[in-house]
């Protein structure tokens, strides 16, 4: 059954393998995925080790309900202390790798030391293998997959791997599976290329009992129907993600030019539905593909149009492609954004971090902090598809001054450029903001601020809170399963209640990423997708765990506030610029150029900020300075720890 | 089977409040409910004037492609130059 699935530690550095069971006991505190890899980083990683050491400790996982009849239970999670920000690192992607680990007899691997050579781990039916890699070594992430199904024979195989940036130990690459999913955000693919360590392979064909099966396919069916009807979902089943871009772009909700303006002008060519277009044109009219078990199909299947990379076939763009190879450097070309999305997949390297590191590099260059000394002769202008383009490239191999330093992310690159290139660099504990502009969106702004992993709109994020949700229904949403009768507004440039909807929507992210469910499959982008009271019934039709809605609430506040204990270990700080709860000055100085006339002109106020993060505090059960109170720790069973329960 | 009888989740009861061939104005003061004529491939919000290029997912479920860019740019332009005057005369806010 999924509860029989083994936890692995591998030490790369002395090829020791051992197998054990995960307990009962640690299930019910952790479920699994992304709690049960917080609570394992937290105790298998040396206080202040360098996360490109041996000492730092790699987490690979699925979610409790992986590979089980639920539905969108692909997500693979990875986590290790991040070489971008020095605290918390974690990504998380869909595909098909997850599924199969589980199939091989495995739901978390709990990866240590470094080997001597290039290696891969082999998984296969309950059996782990590391193998030599030297042969995979310099080449792309679909070569690298293909190359592992060649040497063993089986077309079936699903592989976790990195491209050059991660063997570069370029700070912000990827882990990816398949063409396009992407670990992305905080550099794990950087702390697998720092292991030597190029792939994990799996392919398994153990069962996994389901405890109910009749009533789980019953239940699937009416979660199924939810999701699906819900027009979110069918939106992101003609266009993906970026019909998010567009809708953002349309009110001046998207970065652009760095962070100079919040709306990307008559840049029709490169709406979601132009790209529908290519995508169409190059692929037939079914060209949307899902991950596995997910009925929304969001990626879109397409071959680049024009240009040297002509007839390439590739995956997406999701919404960060269009911010990254678009909006934030300002340029206007779908030649460019799927050349750069396909570049970037196959270099295994984060889009997000690549398009925002350019762009300020774009800014800087536009004040005289950058000049052609520094570029190596590149005119690195906004609007320069070609300079956007080779600048990605030499992020990757680090070539040049300029590659070389943006590839060692913003922070260190900021203090290699000097000057104030600091004050412009849009990051929060070290992690490029999403390109995404939060200042008409105080909610949106704490939920990048406090966010775990640094700026991220997949940890708390209440997106919904765009939708102008008449206040009943969101009472309905937001009291639920834990009593709350304080103040919410429909309004989302307001203050009123947004604390509570970040701490609510924290907790539902860990319960899915614990679960190992998709987040378009809950209270992400759509108010009526399914949530706690849902999940305790997927979980006994597929597991026979017996659960509370709050009771799942209290796992995931538990998992989310041992990411904080682990943040807090590794030096964040409330205020602190570079690994605190705060966002860069501009948010608070500079106002809003572009967009909706009621977005124009606003800025988040300095004042309200803070005390939105106090009362967030108070929700968590934090002190002031952010700091866990110790009755907060007792409540959530975690006075003992570092405890060792895995 | 599943028991039917067990009622449905607070993500099911919101089912009804989902809202078909709607979209809303793009401007937060706003947010008014859009319903563009079946086929169009534009809207003015009555409200508050912004202008919209449609796109269509399907018959019947319409979505704002993007602004109609020099209505709603001009728009921008004018409620910026006027806050930031009020600015200068009140003070920050």
């Amino acid at each position: 059954m999924a509860l029989n699935r083994k936890i692995a530690y591998i030490d790369l550095s002395t090829g020791k393998i051992e197998i054990r069971p995960i307990p009962i006991d640690v299930r019910r505190k952790f479920l699994g995925g992304r709690g049960l890899d917080a609570y394992l980083l937290y105790n298998h990683t040396k206080k202040g080790c360098d996360p490109l050491g041996p000492d730092n400790t790699l987490m690979v996982s699925g979610g409790i309900l992986t590979a089980t009849l639920a539905s969108a239970t692909a997500r693979t999670h990875v986590m290790a202390k991040s070489p971008l920000g020095g605290l918390l690192g974690s990504c998380n992607m869909g595909g098909f790798f997850a599924p199969e680990l589980a199939w091989a007899g495995f739901h978390h691997l709990v990866i240590k030391g470094k080997a001597e050579k290039p290696v891969y781990l082999w998984i296969h039916n309950g059996k782990i293998e590391i193998r030599d890699a030297r042969g995979l070594w310099g080449k792309t992430t679909t070569e690298t997959q293909w190359a592992i199904r060649e040497e063993l024979a089986d077309e079936d195989i699903k592989s976790l791997v990195i491209g050059q940036a991660g063997e570069n130990k370029v700070r912000i690459a990827n882990v990816m599976t398949g063409i396009k999913n992407s670990g992305g955000r905080t550099g794990m693919g950087a702390v697998m290329g720092s292991k030597n360590l190029k792939a994990i392979a799996a392919r398994g064909t153990m069962d996994i009992k389901i405890a109910y099966p009749k009533e789980a396919l019953d239940y699937n069916k009416r979660f199924i129907d939810q999701i699906t009807s819900a027009k979110v979902n069918q939106t992101q089943g003609a266009l993906g993600t970026p019909f998010i871009w567009g809708a953002t772009n349309s009110w001046g909700g998207v970065r652009c030019r760095n962070f100079q303006y919040n709306q990307e002008l008559y840049c029709d060519e490169i709406e979601p539905e132009a790209l529908d277009e290519v995508c169409a044109e190059t692929m037939g009219p079914y060209h949307m593909a899902g991950c596995f078990g997910c009925q929304v199909h969001c990626r879109a299947k397409y071959k680049i149009p024009t240009g040297p990379y002509a007839g390439v076939y590739d995956e997406g763009p999701e919404y960060t492609s269009q911010g990254a190879f678009c909006g934030e450097p300002d340029c206007r070309s779908i030649e460019t954004l799927l050349t750069g999305n396909h570049l970037v997949d196959q270099w295994g390297m984060d889009n997000l971090e690549t398009g925002s590191l350019i762009s300020w590099a774009m800014e800087l260059y536009e004040l005289g902090i950058l000049t052609k000394k520094e570029t190596d002769g590149l005119e690195l202008t906004f609007s320069n598809d070609e300079a956007l383009l080779e600048m990605t490239r030499r992020i990757a191999f680090r070539e040049g001054w300029l590659g070389n330093a943006l590839a060692e992310g913003g922070i260190i690159a900021s203090e290699m450029i000097g000057k104030n290139s600091f004050d412009y660099l849009i990051q929060v504990k070290g992690v490029s903001n999403l390109h995404s502009d939060e200042r008409a969106t105080p909610a949106l702004a704490l939920n990048i601020a406090t966010a775990s992993r640094g700026s991220d709109h997949l940890r708390s994020r209440p997106a919904i809170d765009l939708y102008h949700l008449p206040v009943e229904v969101m009472r309905k949403i937001y009291s639920n399963p834990v009593p709350y009768d304080g103040p919410l507004s429909s309004e989302h440039t307001e203050y009123i209640g947004k604390p509570w909807q970040v701490f609510w929507h924290e907790n539902c992210y860990m319960a899915v990423d614990c679960l190992g469910i998709c987040k378009y499959h809950t209270v992400f982008l759509g108010a009526t997708l399914p949530n706690f009271e849902d999940w305790t019934k997927v979980l006994r039709y597929n597991t026979g765990l017996e659960f509370t809605p709050r009771e799942i609430w209290d796992i995931a506040e538990r998992c989310n506030m041992i990411e904080r204990l682990f943040n807090l270990r590794e030096g964040l700080q409330r205020e602190d610029l570079k690994k605190g709860d705060m966002l860069n000055h501009r948010y608070f100085d500079e106002p809003c150029r572009r967009g909706a006339p009621d977005v124009v002109g606003r800025v988040i106020d300095r004042e309200k900020f803070k005390k939105m993060v106090d009362e967030l505090y108070e929700y968590k059960g934090l002190d002031k300075n952010g700091i866990p109170k110790p009755e907060t720790l007792k409540r959530l069973s975690l006075e003992n720890e570092p405890a060792h329960l895995v | 089977m599943v028991d039917q009888k067990e009622g449905l989740s607070t993500a099911e009861s919101l089912r009804k409040t989902r809202s078909y061939g709607q979209v809303r104005c793009h401007n937060p003061s706003c947010m008014g409910r859009l319903q563009p004529q079946a086929g169009v491939n534009q809207v003015k919000c009555p409200a508050c004037g912004m202008e919209y290029r449609v796109a269509w997912i399907k018959s019947g479920f319409p979505r704002i492609r993007g602004p109609v860019w020099d209505v709603n740019q001009r728009l921008a332009e004018e409620a910026f130059e006027r806050k930031m005057k009020e600015e200068r005369k009140d003070g920050p806010k």
